[in-house]
């Protein structure tokens, strides 16, 4: 397994872990459970995966282009999703006067960092399905 | 009438590893500065390389680049 499938395996976990981390929160704590988004600051460890070390080759010119690629389509994801979701939603929940709540804010802006991350991991594991079986 | 040009690049890594006493991917990937799973996918012809790496391959087996990789062009009408 390369260093960005580690990494992008650890970013699923720590995404999966805060998902259930909130909703197993929420029946006990209500909104207040919404502060498990903080778990997603684990996401910062991710870095020690593909951190440069010396003498060893981690991340190559073949890596770098699939973590782009991913990235870019994650970005992708995110905007067509931005767009739709907040130039729709808001005023069908809310209504066309109404006001949106802060806490939705907040929490669109973890969802959204959750989604990016998220779809770029997968894009870079289904990037590398079927490779490293060859042996030599 | 359009025509279809099908661009294909073949590489001769695998044969060129055995020629030079049995090359482990592991060891030309350290020799060129990759990690093995892109020996692995250039073998494959899953992966096409820079430029750079094109000729830090050629180098490492001591041959010309157009040894190591060729270009072919089909085209139809």
């Amino acid at each position: 397994m390369s260093a960005l499938q580690k990494y992008a395996w650890f970013n699923l976990a720590v995404i999966a872990l805060t998902i259930v981390v909130i909703l197993a929160l929420v029946p006990f704590m209500g909104t207040k459970a919404l502060g498990g988004f903080g778990f997603l600051g684990l996401l910062g460890f991710g870095y020690f995966f593909i951190r440069p070390r010396p003498g060893k080759v981690l991340i190559d010119e073949r890596d770098n282009l699939i973590w782009r690629r991913s990235i870019t389509l994650a970005y992708k994801i995110f905007w067509l999703l931005f767009v739709l979701v907040a130039g729709i939603l808001p005023g069908r929940v809310f209504g066309q006067n109404g006001d949106v709540p802060v806490r939705v804010v907040q929490m669109s802006v973890f969802v959204a960092a959750m989604l990016v991350v998220a779809v770029m991991s997968i894009a870079i594991l289904a990037q590398y399905v079927g490779e490293s079986k060859d042996v030599g | 009438m359009s025509d279809k040009a099908n661009e294909k690049m073949t590489n001769r890594i695998r044969r060129l590893r055995f020629d030079n006493g049995e090359m482990t991917q592991q060891k030309l990937a350290e020799r060129v500065g990759v990690t093995r799973q892109t020996i692995i996918s250039l073998e494959a012809g899953k992966y096409v390389p820079s430029l750079l790496l094109a000729f830090r391959l050629a180098s490492a087996f001591g041959v010309r680049v157009e040894d190591v990789f060729q270009y072919e062009r089909i085209t139809s009408e």
